[in-house]
């Protein structure tokens, strides 16, 4: 990666935290656990279909990290790891299927695998499989919340795409 | 597709624009022999505070802990620190308010029943007659006592430092916070909703609650013989303790729940009013009168027949559980 | 490539069927009543006390010592522990608000009731 490249994806990290920050400074919108916009996300979705799949990893790592250091937090560092790691699997998957005005898509299923994996971590941490009714609730949440920050990434990539490629 | 984005962007917009809402933040300390629950809306800094002054506390007035403040007073008469000053006078005033019925000086006695370390006993008649002797809160002048005298803070400990964790609290901001020092509720302020705190009341007979009241700046006290006993010979000895007597008390009522704004007072009467039972604690309600200069609180009491009975300022804030009818629950009035 | 339409479209049946879900998960609770494990502050257990069945035990490491939980309907129990008071064991069969407490193991076990209940319990 060159310089320019190297400068360009510390931007985008800071652009994720600042948002991730900010989110965590809202009220919570519902009083489930795990429901929240996931804004920061954005930013992935944005890396993803114009960086590729290399730059996109690194952005999500650093803000997952150090998301958690400000959070101050670890525990949901695991849980956004997995959440994480299964959505941005998606991501990639996706990517191959979908037309560039379709990106949305790919956030609405990344947002669900998101869900999914904060559920699997719950379960096993707490050895209590019992919490996976409250998944469906999740997927919900995810698919709106999902679809937000898709629509964002998709207006994104439009305005901005260009610039970030070149 | 654009306009979409365009009010999605808005939205998010909006959200961000909203004044920050104080996160919850809560923490379990393991102190003064029991479980606490902090929980407040706000700087998750407090409570790390909060759990420093409790430690500093627990050992200022620890009778147990030899290295303990008051073990030290009781022991070796070192002067008591400053919090454990400041209680043992405002203990005082509550016995003078009760007659005696909480007495911190009945602690020799407490310590023959075993109750201190679980090595339970039941003492003779002329050991707790010649106990008795030394206990007594007219007895003392000052902080000076007579020989073979000790004092136990632990009736009002825990209502002491719900008062100092609320006045923090209040000093560092915060608006909305509950804490449970294992069974002394403080609701600081309301809920984040703007709902009152809501504070289950144990019903003495049961692991349940019996019903709730409505919390707002108000320390939730509840003594009650369940709390520690222990059986001989078919005998059950409950914990508290009659300076009087120096025996478990006996008065007919099975749990006494003080809810008002001081919780060393609360915590204090809540023994007091255990011991003297209904018809003498109802006395002592009444005798202070509303008016803001007399101390203000309001009394759940549960009868050994689990009659509740409850003083008329709970009136609207006391709901029932559905295992009592609303109709067992008496008012007692001033006028 | 899949057209738009497409997609749309099966997105909004997943939105449907977990809406659908959640709506019949909200109509037919599993009872509601959890007991929640506490170790030094951190929940490490939730068990569900309707959906057992028979009678189930299972030990909890503390790091401080051992408990063992017995979870039969709707109650529980701690039916062994290797702590010096064994205030736990003693509190028996425990369905409802108050709290089994283990000081020595810093061990809490909580009731929630999933239909609201007091902010906290006095006593």
């Amino acid at each position: 990666m060159n310089v320019k490249g190297l400068a360009r994806d510390a931007v985008l990290t800071a652009v994720a935290l600042g948002i991730f920050v900010v989110e965590l400074q809202l009220p919570a919108l519902t009083p489930i656990p795990g429901v929240k916009l996931g804004l920061a996300n954005i930013v992935t979705v944005v890396a993803m279909f114009t960086l590729g799949w290399a730059d996109a990893a690194g952005i999500l790592l650093c803000r997952l990290v150090l998301g958690s250091f400000f959070a101050g937090n670890m525990m949901a560092l695991l849980y956004s790891a997995a959440g994480g790691t299964l959505a941005f699997l998606t991501l990639l998957l996706l990517r191959r299927v979908l037309a560039e005005n379709q990106l949305w898509v790919a956030s609405v299923f990344a947002a669900m695998a998101h869900n999914l994996g904060q559920v699997l971590v719950a379960a096993a941490v707490t050895a209590t499989p019992s919490i996976f009714v409250y998944l469906p609730v999740l997927l919900v949440s995810g698919i709106i919340t999902g679809l937000l920050t898709g629509l964002a990434a998709q207006y994104t990539v439009s305005r901005v795409g260009r610039h970030l490629r070149k | 597709m654009r306009r979409a984005a365009a009010l999605c962007a808005l939205l998010c917009l909006a959200l961000t624009a909203c004044s920050p809402a104080p996160a919850k933040q809560s923490s379990t300390i393991f102190a003064m022999d029991t479980v606490m629950e902090l929980q407040l809306y706000g700087d998750g800094a407090v409570l790390a505070e909060s759990t420093r002054l409790i430690t500093e506390l627990e050992k200022e007035l620890s009778a147990t802990d030899p290295e303990g403040g008051v073990y030290a007073f009781n022991h070796t008469g070192t002067e008591l620190g400053k919090s454990a000053a400041e209680l043992f006078l405002r203990a005082m005033d509550i016995s003078r308010l009760t007659g005696g019925a909480m007495d911190i000086t009945v602690y020799p006695v407490v310590l023959a029943w075993g109750f201190t370390t679980g090595q339970y006993r039941v003492p003779g008649d002329e050991e707790i007659a010649a106990l008795l002797e030394k206990v007594g809160y007219t007895k003392a002048s000052g902080f000076d006592l007579p020989q073979g005298a000790m004092i136990d803070l632990g009736a009002v400990a825990k209502g002491y430092t719900s008062d100092l964790i609320a006045d923090l609290w209040r000093q560092r901001g915060i608006s909305s916070g509950l804490m449970n020092l294992g069974g002394n509720v403080y609701a600081l302020g309301k809920k984040p909703d703007g709902s009152p705190w809501l504070v289950g009341v144990r019903d003495p007979f049961s692991d349940t609650f019996l019903g709730t009241v409505e919390a707002e700046d108000v320390a939730v006290v509840t003594s009650g013989a369940y709390e520690r006993y222990f059986e001989r010979d078919g005998v059950i000895y409950h914990h508290i303790i009659d300076p009087k007597t120096g025996r478990p008390a006996k008065s007919g009522l099975a749990s006494v729940t003080v809810i008002g704004p001081d919780g060393t007072l609360c915590d204090g009467l809540s023994t007091a009013f255990f011991v003297l039972g209904l018809d003498r604690a109802a006395e002592i309600w009444k005798s202070c009168e509303a008016d803001g200069a007399s101390p203000d609180f309001d009394v759940l009491f549960v009868t050994d027949g689990g009659e509740i009975y409850i003083t008329e300022g709970l009136e609207g804030s006391f709901s029932p559980t559905n295992d009592y009818d609303t109709g067992d629950v008496r008012v007692i009035r001033r006028g | 490539m899949v057209k738009t339409r497409t997609w749309i479209v099966l997105i909004s049946a997943l939105l449907l069927l977990s809406l659908g879900l959640t709506l019949w998960l909200w109509l037919h609770p599993t009872g509601g009543r959890t007991a929640n494990i506490y170790v030094d502050g951190e929940l490490v257990r939730s068990v569900d006390l309707a959906a057992v069945e028979g009678e189930e035990t299972f030990t909890v490491d503390t790091g401080r010592g051992l408990n063992v939980i017995t979870v039969s309907e709707g109650r529980l129990r701690v039916s062994g522990a290797d702590c010096p008071d064994k205030v736990c064991v003693n509190s028996g069969w425990l369905s409802g608000s108050a709290p089994i407490v283990c000081l020595p193991h810093r061990l809490v076990i909580k009731f929630a009731d999933s239909s609201g209940g007091p902010d906290a319990v006095a006593g």
